[in-house]
């Protein structure tokens, strides 16, 4: 195994060498290789073949083995006199203006945190769900069908069940729909919070109308094919209406939430709250932390 | 590069000295270089050769009834093309990549075993060559030949002695035994390599990502495989030793083999597609002038992708009939690894976002790639979903999300790595005129076929059929198709072309035609046997950026 250079050793061929020791050319492996091949090759041919793969094979195991113990053959090379320019014609930094102070930054520099990701999901949340009981109530007459709806889609048994009673309480679609609205909601209202700050002009219309009403389209078109039970019970319309109301809401408080930095340029001991005095040199210093 | 320098790499290249002391030089080296191009020439070889087969399916299904070859050829044809593909093009040719490339960008000699490394190598051709003497040995020395015709993952019991007589079965067993111990051999390699012999100053954290997702990779390759392999002794104890393992009818099982295919299969999908992803990751942002966008969050993605692979292999399954659990777990699983890919895709365009992008044929194919691999993402999920898998699984739409992969993924980012690095391991350039009309033809031709065989998917049309009755609505794509895969077939022979051409008569490259920051473009082009006089020291991910920009290093900000 060719050895790591340690760090003394780096420097010193960091002075003028003229030869270098590599690992020296070798038939061996080769001749293993191909005994091993043969050796299974005479399984399906003859068994000569296997035992001249078995010959080779030996052979190529003793000559790798003598090779490389007690000590590796080496070769020396002639180290060719060559000085390699490192250089570019385009010293010419061009730099996108995010902050005066900064020379270079990881966007974006500020974001909204965690909490506000959360409220705008919890907040769409209820939103979307006044609006789908509202569509219950208009429809049957009662709270409990798209809650059972949502639930089905997880649990096959919400939905086989006489109607009469798709438009009673059931506890466990209850619990399911739930926990699927609450766990959908907040994760969705999470990447608002992470996506809204990259769009700086009219982020409630990509938040609130645009994204919503792309992915109605998308299950529109596709759940016929997934679920064409479910999808035969969906109202697109109601369906629609409560995406975008959820899409509104969610990205109305995100957006009123205030805006934290995001800290990308610190070491990671600094971000985890870690007291680590003289760890972040001052900008522009040029000193490397110690 | 002066005038002795010149003399003594003419040297060292083997100028004026016979051939056969040149061949030898070859046969017998361990310098991971050399080793990378003879992987990279394997791959090339076997690379016509399953493109042969692939243009023989195509004119046999390009109309109905007909007899271009026989149905026991076409079933040869299609096993070949794709164990070929798999096993003897792409996983070589990264391989290749990974030799040629890890060593210089990490700042080392040489690979950290490079006897293993040629071992390795050699098991890989030896392994290929024994899948292609089953067309003259596949009935046994004295019988007629018989190339392997039970399909690339091989499921029982079309394995069985009952249904597959003869020999050609076992050739493929043993061609895929072999070369996966060769395999296995480059991929201990490529990790310790990565993880012992970076040059001072690189940290894990300031590693090029081609060297990152190599590493990932390597381990992909160590816990895929070896299933596989073990699969493959307990498919021989089958057929020769009265074993059972998968023989229904005695207590085996045949859905135990799609399991330990699949658990190899899925994550070689990830074996594959992640140096393309590393070549993506170094060409973007090269010729996008601007460093890649979210490193960190690149490398854990790419870690992510590595441990969710493992867990995804069922949904090659779902009409097997497994339980409503197993297909919940496995369609979640599929969804969840397209949240790192996704990651990834928002991170390449991050890094084009803003930048002074140079549309050189290396960034055309990877462009292209971006765009086609998110299509092929989005057909994943698709097929990562159990009801929808239900209707379309075996289908023709099947082949096509994963001809979109491999061709419109992975092969647009090696042909990409190809333009990128040719002027590094050959020292001239590759002709930009021929490269952007191999690109566009190239580009055609996949997305007729491609694009196009989706339909006749959804229309019912069966993967693996010989041949189909007119009227079904199959027909005219299926011609389409065919003439898609014509124009692609020609742009492989431009790219071998300009190879070639480029090779004797392309322009001098020196040392860093593209003005980038990784270590490879430090030295010479080619590079000596020892790559690096002095060992180099890194303080940033972009070592030549620092030493072009000494007034403002990235090694202030990272």
């Amino acid at each position: 195994m060719a050895a790591p250079l340690s760090a003394e050793q780096s420097k010193q061929s960091t002075q003028a060498l003229h030869e270098i020791e590599l690992p020296a050319s070798s038939a061996w492996p080769l001749v293993l290789a191909f005994g091993f091949a043969l050796l299974f090759a005479g399984l399906l041919t003859s068994a000569s073949v296997s035992v001249l793969g078995a010959v080779l094979a030996l052979a190529g195991c003793v000559g790798w083995f003598r090779e490389v113990l007690p000590h590796e053959h080496e070769e020396v090379v002639p180290v060719v006199p060559d000085d390699v320019p490192v250089t570019t014609e385009r010293h010419v930094v061009e730099r996108i203006p995010v902050a005066e102070e900064l020379v270079r930054a990881w966007l974006p520099i500020k974001t909204y945190p965690v909490s506000a990701g959360i409220k705008g999901g919890l907040a769409g949340s209820v939103a979307m769900a006044v609006l789908a009981c509202a569509y219950g109530l208009l429809k049957t007459g009662s709270i409990w069908y798209p809650i059972k709806l949502l639930a089905a889609t997880v649990y096959a048994r919400s939905f086989h069940v006489s109607p009469a009673e798709l438009n009673s309480f059931h506890a466990v679609s209850f619990v399911l729909a739930v926990i699927l609205h609450g766990i959908g909601s907040i994760l969705v209202g999470l990447l608002y919070g992470a996506m809204l700050p990259m769009v700086p002009r009219h982020p409630i219309l990509l938040g609130g109308l645009i994204a919503p009403v792309l992915w109605s389209g998308l299950l529109y078109s596709i759940l016929g094919i997934l679920n064409p039970l479910l999808a035969k019970h969906i109202d697109w319309f109601w369906f629609t209406a409560s995406q975008v109301a959820f899409g509104i809401v969610a990205g109305m408080v995100v957006m009123r939430q205030s805006q934290v930095p995001t800290h990308e340029n610190l070491p990671f001991a600094l971000r985890a709250g870690i007291e680590a005095p003289g760890m972040v040199p001052p900008r522009g210093s040029g000193d490397k932390p110690s | 590069m002066s005038s002795d320098a010149m003399a003594i790499h003419a040297a060292e290249v083997g100028a004026g000295r016979p051939w056969v002391q040149t061949l030898h030089e070859w046969v017998t080296t361990v310098d991971h270089k050399r080793l990378g191009i003879l992987y990279v020439l394997l791959a090339l070889i076997f690379l016509i050769i399953g493109g042969i087969e692939a243009i023989v399916i195509r004119i046999q299904l390009m109309r109905p009834h007909n007899d271009f070859v026989s149905p026991q050829v076409f079933n040869r044809m299609f096993t070949m093309h794709g164990t070929t593909m798999i096993f003897f093009v792409i996983m070589p040719v990264m391989f290749g990549f990974a030799n040629y490339l890890v060593p210089l960008m990490i700042g080392a000699r040489d690979m950290a075993f490079p006897r293993l490394n040629a071992f390795g190598f050699w098991l890989t051709a030896f392994g290929g060559l024994l899948l292609y003497f089953s067309f003259v040995g596949g009935n046994g020395l004295y019988g007629a030949g018989n190339a392997p015709d039970v399909g690339w993952f091989a499921y029982a019991p079309l394995t069985s002695r009952a249904f597959s007589v003869g020999h050609s079965t076992d050739f493929w067993t043993i061609a895929v035994l072999v070369s996966g111990f060769g395999s296995i051999a480059t991929a201990i390699n490529i990790i310790t390599t990565v993880l012992c012999l970076r040059c001072p100053g690189m940290t894990l954290s300031r590693m090029p990502l081609l060297a990152w997702m190599n590493l990932v990779m390597a381990a992909l390759v160590i816990l895929a495989v070896s299933p596989l392999t073990a699969a493959q002794i307990m498919l021989s104890i089958d057929r020769y030793l009265g074993g059972h393992f998968f023989d229904t009818q005695a207590g085996g099982s045949a859905a135990l083999w799609m399991h330990f295919f699949w658990i190899f299969g899925h994550p070689e999908v990830y074996v594959l597609v992640i140096p393309a992803f590393a070549f993506a990751s170094e060409i973007i942002p090269v010729f996008s002038r601007k460093p890649i966008f979210g490193y960190p969050a690149m490398v854990a993605a790419t870690v992510c992708i590595g441990f969710i692979s493992m867990a995804v292999w069922a949904h090659h399954m779902f009409t097997i009939g497994m339980n409503s659990m197993a297909n919940t777990f496995f369609v979640l699983t599929t969804m969840i690894i397209a949240v790192p890919t996704g990651i990834k895709i928002f991170n390449w365009l991050g890094t084009m976002w803003g930048g002074r992008i140079q549309f050189k044929t290396a960034m055309l194919f990877c462009v292209g790639f971006l765009f086609q691999f998110l299509i092929a993402g989005l057909t994943g999920v698709m097929l990562g979903t159990a009801p929808f898998n239900w209707q379309l699984g075996n289908s023709y739409f099947v082949i096509a999300h994963f001809h979109y992969v491999i061709v419109g993924g992975i092969m647009f980012c090696l042909f990409g790595a190809f333009y990128y690095w040719f002027p590094k391991v050959t020292g001239r350039m590759l002709n930009e005129t021929l490269g952007k009309l191999h690109f566009w033809l190239f580009f055609i031709g996949f997305h007729l076929t491609f694009d196009t065989m989706h339909i006749p998917g959804v229309l019912g049309m069966p993967r693996r059929i010989y041949t189909y009755e007119p009227g079904r609505g199959w027909d005219t794509w299926n011609l389409i198709i065919g003439i898609g895969a014509f124009i692609q077939g020609l742009a492989i022979l431009i790219f071998v072309a300009n190879l070639v051409f480029s090779y004797f008569r392309g322009s001098k490259a020196g040392n860093d035609p593209w003005d980038a920051w990784t270590l490879e473009w430090s030295v010479s082009s080619p590079p000596p046997s020892y790559n690096f006089a002095s060992i180099p020291t890194v303080s940033s991910r972009r070592p030549l950026w620092d030493r072009k920009h000494p007034e403002d290093p990235d090694n202030r900000y990272e």
